[in-house]
């Protein structure tokens, strides 16, 4: 089976380790759903994934169906087929999200193949019509001025425009009232099926009601302490970080 | 001599050059000889020469401006520079009977194309003469003349000597009088009461020769209620030594008049660029430079408006791209001396490498008018950790019942946007020029679409290369 | 209390100021950097028309003609002064000086001088601790134009202040300076030299003031305000001379790493006048503050030039003036935020605000900046307006007559600058002296 396989990964910002030793498998077509504790390294782990300069990987590898990326530069990452939807998306003055997700697609093509700009447009509409999003958002600058629901919706959007093979969902939940969590969730549901995995970060259970996931697991201090099925996140829900703090080191 | 038809290209689109043979030759420096040169071949009246060599007794006398402008300016040496090199004088109306190296040149560049397409006119400039000139005839009919500037002297005496160096004194700085001592070529532009020029008047300005210099002279009158587009454009070949290019532009827009004045400037690296362009607006007349500065080595350039007539107004929307060893010293300048005038400057520039990019303005309400208002806003984009960038405006105002603000911003782009877009799978390369691309994007809407596309194409060109 | 009038036969009472080089006693402690001055002034040009730094200035202010050389003040007078010399409420300490002759020193804590804080004229300082003196004392150039301006300060300056804070010592009251200048055509060089130690915090006051509001003088000081790291600074400077008066003044402020810098002019007096303030950020982590405040009236010409001078990476500095303008006055604010190579990280802002209250004020801003770094926020504004009609009818309407009005909206509108200070005794205190310029 295709999948994403992450193995014992060590990762540090500057002089201290975030990620001690990490590993997880997310197959096509599951869901894998991250829950830890703020500072356990949920958002290192996703940043990590995507290529982000500033962490260093000591040890461990990334492998992309077999393929570890993580010499890959971010770009080359993400045409690969990782898409990283960002808890905290950046601001692009002056570039549309019309235009922006355009070059993104156009980044996907063969060399000197030209995108169809109708088509492209009544694909993105189309899009935007499920997520709820107006259509005056597509002369909008990217992220500029967005509230946090708009941002969000912004991200599944270009995670519906660009097919991913992997997607990872970083606190997509955050900022989000009820009505704009259920219309992202929506929209991630809309992109599961076989050709999709896909990694649910989260900090609350929330989320998880919407994106009913395979398979959870919990990160605590860098590691993966504790993994289960759908139930381990209301389980978690009910007894609290606390629970799997003393359920571990009684373990341990 | 090599092939006549040998091409050298490289990356940029204005940086090839076919060898020319010269028929008029003023040959190198400058001296009331040159002069006479010029005016002999021109067959100027006498008013005329006597202009000129007053101009250069004014050029003489004036010390290069290094008190406040780059020091830069002293490698120009005047004594290597050919001041006039052409062909013929007189262009022709047909690009059948443009010598072929120029009328290859101007393929090249797409000129024959879009005057089919979009322009009510054409002027090509080669070296120091058009050797193109055609309005097309529906325009000409309402009564618009479109002419190289000798021809305007010559033939329309009474328009032109009243506004000719009214707008800008040859006094005016070094190189005003420079240019006016020995202009060549530009465009004299008159368009009678209420006629409305629908498509854009075109000129392209192409310097071809080494070791030369470029001093076309414009003159654009928009007679009462009048409308007038007018676009320039401007490239140059590569060359090893210093080309310098020194343009004088003169607009009157008359009582509610409106021109829009329209330079997308190309130069190779190796050009001085120093142009001064002014206009007069009247009464309830309206003026805009749009600007787009990429290239040379070093631009100062500050179009300006008089704001001479109640409720005229004056805008200047300008883009400079300074990329390595380059520097664009460009701004903009609006004298309010009217009641209830109204200015507006937007300035964008992006540094890159080792370029810098400078902003210099000056907004002056002098007397107590009333209701006169300025808004300038400037925005600067650094893109290496040695690039530069300046801003000097100077604002003076007198008197209440005005409102004038200035604002200026350094930014770079930051490295979590260009993370943000290499995750969706854009080059860095890509995402730098996506990023400044959106950075100018409210500006170079400004400009009309053909030159819009052609910018954005600029620009990329110009960030290739840029990151790493 | 100790009074240091200067003996009449020092100092020739008529002496020209141009003509006859300054003389100090040769055991005067500061001789030899007078006479060093005078050379300097000599050798300088006059500034001119093109030179970029006197851009937009009348030049009158460097009209020297008829002033002449300090000289001492009648004891009678002394006292007067002495008497005229109150501020705050609660101070430290003050320093009195008339005529460029020291009249009084109140230390009113005793305390201070045991920590180890030094606080005396200059001409001792430059005798008692050689060392602490030749490192500070002028140690900066006057960069902004006004270069002959400080040599001829150099040459001329007899006393002053000069306050050492050592390291981690908490001066929690102001201490404040009265400089006095009477006579006819006299002339002042004031000198304020500030040492504040590692973490260790001060707030200075100066005050400028001419005995006789009907006398023209001339006026040329100097503030040499060293900030080392960690430590805070709060200095303020109320120019009061009389409305014929030209008046210089070169501040140079050197903020160290994680130390704060604040400082406000406060510009009501004098004909012309001239600040050029100079702010150089060498530690990471600095702050300046600058910030003035001008009220111009009648023919009144205030120039103001700046530099916030980013050295060091991540360091920040704010800049806020606020010129009203009446009358036929004229302003003149020239600045420029430049951040040198290597600078990255730079935090910078400057803002002018000129409010307009007659039809013949003129407002000249020419705010720079200079950014030959990387990531670095930068921004700069200049506006000009007047009072809005709407405003003022507001108050006319509640029955506050217009130069009430008037003098609560110019109040509001330098208060923004004022209240930056945090220091709400000195606040007061110039809301009262900006009051008193609309009566």
């Amino acid at each position: 089976m295709k999948s994403l396989v992450i193995k014992d990964l060590h990762v540090n910002i500057g002089d201290r380790e975030i990620i001690k030793g990490l590993s997880l498998e997310v197959e096509k077509g599951k869901v894998h759903a991250i829950m830890g504790p703020n500072g356990s390294g949920k958002s290192t782990l996703s940043k990590v994934i995507a290529g982000h300069p500033d962490y260093e990987v000591t040890s461990g590898e990334v492998l992309f169906e077999g393929e570890n990326i993580l010499g890959m530069e971010p770009d080359e990452r993400a045409r690969k087929g990782i898409f990283l939807a960002f808890q905290y998306p950046v601001e692009i003055p002056g570039v549309s999200i019309a235009n922006f997700i355009r070059a993104a697609v156009q980044a996907r093509l063969p060399e000197g193949e030209e995108l169809e700009a109708t088509e492209y447009y009544q694909h993105l509409y189309e899009k935007m019509d499920q997520l709820e999003i107006p259509r005056t958002f597509t002369s909008r600058s990217c992220n500029q001025g967005f509230s946090g629901g708009e941002k969000k919706r912004c991200e599944i959007l270009q995670m519906a425009m660009l097919e991913p093979e992997y997607a990872i969902l970083d606190e997509t939940d955050s900022g989000l009232d009820i009505d704009a969590l259920r219309i992202v969730a929506d929209g991630v549901n809309k992109l599961r099926g076989p050709d999709l995995g896909v990694l649910v970060i989260t900090h609350y259970q929330r989320l998880l009601d919407y994106i009913v996931p395979d398979q959870v697991h919990v990160l605590m201090d860098g590691r993966i302490v504790m993994e289960g099925d759908k139930n381990l996140a209301l389980e978690l829900e009910a007894r609290g970080y606390d629970w799997v703090r003393e359920a571990t080191t009684a373990k341990a | 001599m090599s092939d006549t038809t040998a091409i050298d290209i490289d990356r940029s689109i204005g940086d090839f050059h076919y060898e020319v043979e010269h028929q008029y030759d003023a040959g190198y420096g400058l001296t009331p000889d040159t002069i006479n040169y010029i005016s002999d071949v021109k067959g100027e009246p006498d008013w005329i020469r006597e202009f000129r060599l007053k101009a250069l007794e004014t050029f003489e006398s004036k010390p290069m401006p290094t008190h406040w402008a780059t020091e830069d300016l002293n490698a120009i040496n005047f004594d290597k520079i050919r001041y006039y090199l052409a062909h013929a004088q007189k262009p022709t109306r047909s690009w059948d009977d443009v010598p072929e190296e120029m009328k290859q040149t101007f393929e090249r560049l797409g000129i024959p194309e879009q005057e089919r397409k979009f322009l009510a006119g054409v002027e090509a400039q080669f070296d120091s003469e058009a050797v193109y000139s055609n309005i097309k005839k529906a325009v000409g009919d309402q009564g618009v003349i479109f002419v190289g500037s000798t021809e305007g002297l010559i033939k329309y005496p009474e328009i032109f000597r009243k506004w000719f160096g009214k707008v800008i004194p040859t006094g005016d700085n070094k190189f005003s009088a420079l240019n006016s001592a020995v202009f060549s070529g530009g465009s004299f532009i008159y368009v009678p009461p209420g006629v409305k020029v629908k498509h854009p008047l075109q000129a392209y300005f192409r310097i071809n020769a080494e070791n030369f210099g470029q001093f076309e002279r414009t003159l654009i009158i928009a007679d009462e209620g009048s409308e007038v587009m007018y676009m320039e454009g401007c490239t140059a070949p590569k060359f090893e030594t210093a080309t310098l290019h020194s343009a004088v532009v003169e607009l009157v827009a008359l009582k509610g008049a409106k021109i829009q004045y329209v330079t997308v400037q190309n130069w190779s690296n190796n050009v001085f660029n120093l142009v001064t362009k002014r206009a007069i607006a009247h009464e309830e007349a309206e003026v805009k430079w749009i600007d787009c500065n990429i290239g040379s080595r070093l631009t100062m350039k500050y179009p300006g408006v008089v704001l001479k007539g109640r409720k005229a107004r004056g805008e200047v929307i300008s883009i400079a791209l300074a990329g390595d060893g380059q520097h664009q010293d460009t701004g903009a300048k609006m004298i309010h001396a009217a009641d209830e005038t109204t200015s507006n400057i937007v300035s964008k520039s992006i540094s890159i490498g080792t370029g810098r990019a400078t902003y210099r303005g000056l907004v002056h309400v002098p007397r107590h008018h009333k209701g006169c208002k300025n808004n300038t806003e400037c925005d600067a984009l650094l893109i290496n950790k040695s690039s530069r960038t300046d801003t000097y405006p100077a604002i003076t105002v007198r008197g209440t019942g005005n409102a004038c603000q200035h604002e200026a911003s350094v930014s770079q782009i930051s490295e979590e946007q260009i993370f943000y877009m290499q995750q969706r799978g854009l080059s860095e390369g890509q995402a730098m020029s996506l990023a400044v691309n959106g950075f100018v994007n409210d500006l170079v809407r400004e400009f009309p679409m053909e030159y819009s596309v052609e910018l954005k194409r600029l620009i990329d060109l110009e960030m290739e290369g840029s990151v790493g | 209390m100790t009074t240091g009038i200067a003996s009449p036969e020092e100092t020739p009472a008529t002496a020209p100021l141009l003509t006859t080089p300054p003389p100090a006693g040769a055991s005067h402690p500061l001789a030899s950097l007078n006479a060093e001055g005078w050379e300097t002034f000599n050798s300088l040009p006059n500034p001119g028309r093109k030179d970029e730094a006197w851009r937009f200035s009348t030049l009158k202010v460097t009209d020297l003609s008829g002033f002449t050389a300090t000289a001492p003040a009648s004891e009678a007078l002394c006292s007067e002064l002495l008497g005229r010399s109150r501020a705050l409420e609660q101070t430290a300490g003050r320093m009195v000086f008339v005529n460029d002759a020291l009249v009084a020193r109140d230390l009113y804590s005793e305390e201070l001088e045991k920590l180890g804080v030094i606080w005396k004229p200059l001409e001792q300082a430059a005798a008692d601790h050689p060392e602490l003196f030749a490192k500070h004392f002028m140690a900066h150039g006057a960069e902004l134009g006004g270069a002959k301006y400080a040599a001829l300060h150099k040459a001329s300056v007899r006393t002053g202040t000069f306050l050492y804070v050592p390291a981690n010592v908490s001066v929690e009251l102001p201490i404040e300076i009265f400089h006095w200048l009477s006579g006819e055509g006299n002339s002042s060089f004031p000198h304020t030299l500030v040492i504040v130690g590692e973490n260790s915090k001060v707030t200075l006051v100066d005050y400028f003031q001419s005995a006789d509001a009907e006398e023209k003088n001339l006026a040329i000081g100097v503030n040499d305000l060293h900030v080392a790291d960690g430590a805070s600074l709060t200095y303020v400077c109320v120019q009061e001379w009389s409305a014929t008066s030209h008046a210089f003044q070169i501040n140079n402020t050197v903020v160290g790493k994680g130390a704060s810098a604040k400082s406000l002019n406060v510009s009501l007096g004098s004909r012309y006048s001239r600040i050029e303030s100079l702010s150089k950020l060498i530690g990471e982590g600095g702050r300046s503050d600058m910030l003035n405040v001008t009220v111009a009236r009648g023919d009144q010409e205030f120039d103001s030039r700046t530099l916030q001078d980013h050295y060091s990476p991540g360091a920040s500095s704010d800049l806020l003036y606020k010129n009203a303008l009446d009358d036929h006055a004229r302003t003149v604010f020239a600045g420029l935020i430049k951040v040198e190579e290597h600078a990255h990280r730079t935090d910078a802002y400057q803002k002018v605000r000129n409010l307009l209250l007659s039809d013949e004020a003129e407002a000249n801003s020419a705010p720079g900046l200079e950014i030959l770094a990387d990531d670095v926020l930068c921004s700069h504004g200049a506006t000009s307006g007047q009072v809005e009609p709407e405003e003022l009818f507001y108050m006319l309407a509640r029955g506050i007559d217009e130069t009430t009005a008037q003098r609560l909206i110019v109040n509001g509108f330098l208060q923004e600058a004022v209240e930056r200070l945090g220091n709400e005794a000195v606040e007061a205190l110039i809301a009262e002296r900006v009051a008193a310029r609309f009566v």
